[in-house]
């Protein structure tokens, strides 16, 4: 596992495995979407559904997290039936990305390794990953194909950065330690190398 | 929880429903890259009525989509618009070169003018006809459809199959999610009336056993795609993959009429002789708003 380089943790591996993964985890951030936000006070809700990229990128990388959160958004967007907001999906996109780095600077939650040093890269991850999702990216994707204002689309695209970082950091902690801790307790058997 | 679905599994009857996968995906296309360049009223108009007749042909059910459109007017109509209107109210000037004002309050930092009411009108019926094709596209297409027809615009055929499998397991892992936290909650997990902390606490509990019954499917799934060879040649066949019929080459044309002028309209309207303001609005003279007519 820990010879492979940078730029296959990077892609990922594009087994059936993998691509299997990413229609799965693309199909629950949907239903996730729509079904599963969290009620914070009377009418703000956080949705559960952002921790869905974490998990695939922690499992098979960034590129899988990305596409999982662009096929999930275009899902999402049609089971929620609130229409499609290109936009805001090619922005979650880029979120993926960032969220998905997880293997890249070494966590590797497979094998149960997820240690403090990996929960503060994956917090700075979460919050440079929003900040350019939905501070450049989606703003300026909304202004060019909507000729909306800059302003408003800041202000719009800074509340849900603000409570996209809140669940990948409040929910999407607790549950990588707990996958992770499921995971590492599982291999205390050996695995034997990979035959390719 | 299923009267919002309104993805197709099965294939309509009517003659948009049996146009190949392949002339629906590129005429999704052609209208949402027609819908995005333009800032013409008149022109959205257009689109918006032809996709309406588009969805009226199929005799869908109305009750998904006058849903969604609701759900639009409240997000971008009511919500969207206030925003502009509070904070941005010059953008009227901005956008369509004239300012009318109506009313302002006495320091003058809020004020309404027609010409941002119509500039707010306009973005949002723009969102408007980009839902009608929307709701055109999907209500004409099934999963293995789309694939196909994805597939025959050069896509790669993984990604073509990542999402015709999303869209298949979204009905199982719907039902899990529901099994899942009926039973969370038989066990006496409450959702409502506890304190935050608790509430989160307990929704991670809810989606930990989704999390991990839904990554166990893939095992089980890529194990029967690769017995079965998945994955093994460049390219492959779909189930739902029709020769063209008299139907589609018909659309084709129209598509091709589409895409005809969408490059006429970018390269003559919105750039040789570009507007100086982006939004046309009916009183606003020509001679100030930039737009030949």
């Amino acid at each position: 596992m820990e010879n492979k380089s940078l730029a296959k943790k990077f892609l990922g591996e594009w087994s059936t495995k993998t691509i299997v993964a990413i229609a799965i985890g693309a199909a629950l951030y949907g239903v996730l979407m729509v079904y599963g936000s969290i009620p914070v006070f009377t009418n703000t809700y956080l949705s559960s559904a952002m921790i869905v990229p974490v998990v695939v990128g922690a499992l098979f990388g960034p590129i899988p997290s990305m596409i999982t959160l662009l096929v999930g958004n275009c899902l999402a967007d049609l089971i929620g039936g609130w229409g499609f907001w290109f936009d805001w999906s090619v922005g979650n996109g880029f979120l993926g990305l960032f969220v998905g780095l997880l293997p890249v600077y070494g966590a590797d939650i497979k094998n149960g390794i997820f240690k403090v040093k990996h929960m503060i890269i994956y917090i700075i991850c979460c919050l440079v990953g929003n900040a350019l999702a939905f501070g450049v990216v989606t703003p300026i994707m909304t202004s060019l194909f909507y000729s909306a204002d800059l302003e408003i689309t800041f202000l719009q695209s800074f509340a849900s950065g603000i409570s996209n970082t809140a669940v990948l950091v409040i929910v999407g902690l607790p549950i990588l330690v707990i996958l992770s801790k499921r995971y590492a307790s599982r291999t205390n058997l050996k695995e034997e190398p990979e035959e390719e | 929880m299923n009267n919002r679905f309104v993805i197709n599994y099965a294939p309509g009857s009517t003659p948009i429903h049996k146009l190949n996968g392949a002339t629906k995906v590129v005429g999704f296309i052609a209208l949402t890259v027609a819908i995005i360049a333009t800032f013409d009223f008149r022109v959205m108009l257009g689109i918006f009525l032809f996709c309406m007749a588009c969805i009226a042909s199929m005799k869908p059910n109305w009750k998904p989509i006058a849903f969604m459109f609701a759900f639009l007017f409240v997000m971008n109509g009511i919500i969207g618009s206030l925003l502009v209107l509070i904070v941005s109210p010059g953008s009227g000037l901005t956008k369509t070169g004239m300012e009318q004002i109506f009313w302002s309050t006495a320091s003058g930092r809020f004020y309404l003018s027609w010409e941002l009411l119509w500039y707010a009108f306009a973005m949002f019926f723009k969102r408007v006809a980009s839902l009608a094709s929307a709701v055109l596209f999907v209500l004409s297409i099934t999963p293995s459809e789309l694939a196909a027809g994805l597939n025959a615009i050069h896509v790669p055929y993984k990604v073509c199959t990542i999402v015709s499998l999303a869209f298949r397991t979204i009905p199982d892992i719907a039902r899990d999610f529901t099994d899942i936290k009926n039973s969370m909650q038989m066990r006496g997990v409450e959702l409502e009336h506890v304190s935050l902390g608790k509430k989160l606490k307990q929704y991670i509990m809810m989606l930990v056993p989704l999390l991990m019954s839904s990554f166990a499917k893939v095992e089980n799934i890529s194990n029967s795609m690769d017995l079965r060879s998945f994955g093994k040649c460049k390219g492959r066949t779909w189930y739902s993959e029709n020769p063209p019929a008299k139907g589609d080459y018909i659309a084709r044309g129209v598509i091709a009429l589409i895409f005809a002028w969408c490059v006429f309209y970018i390269v003559f309207f919105r750039n040789i002789h570009a507007p100086i303001h982006d939004f046309w609005c009916p009183w606003v003279p020509k001679e100030i708003s930039g737009y030949w007519f």
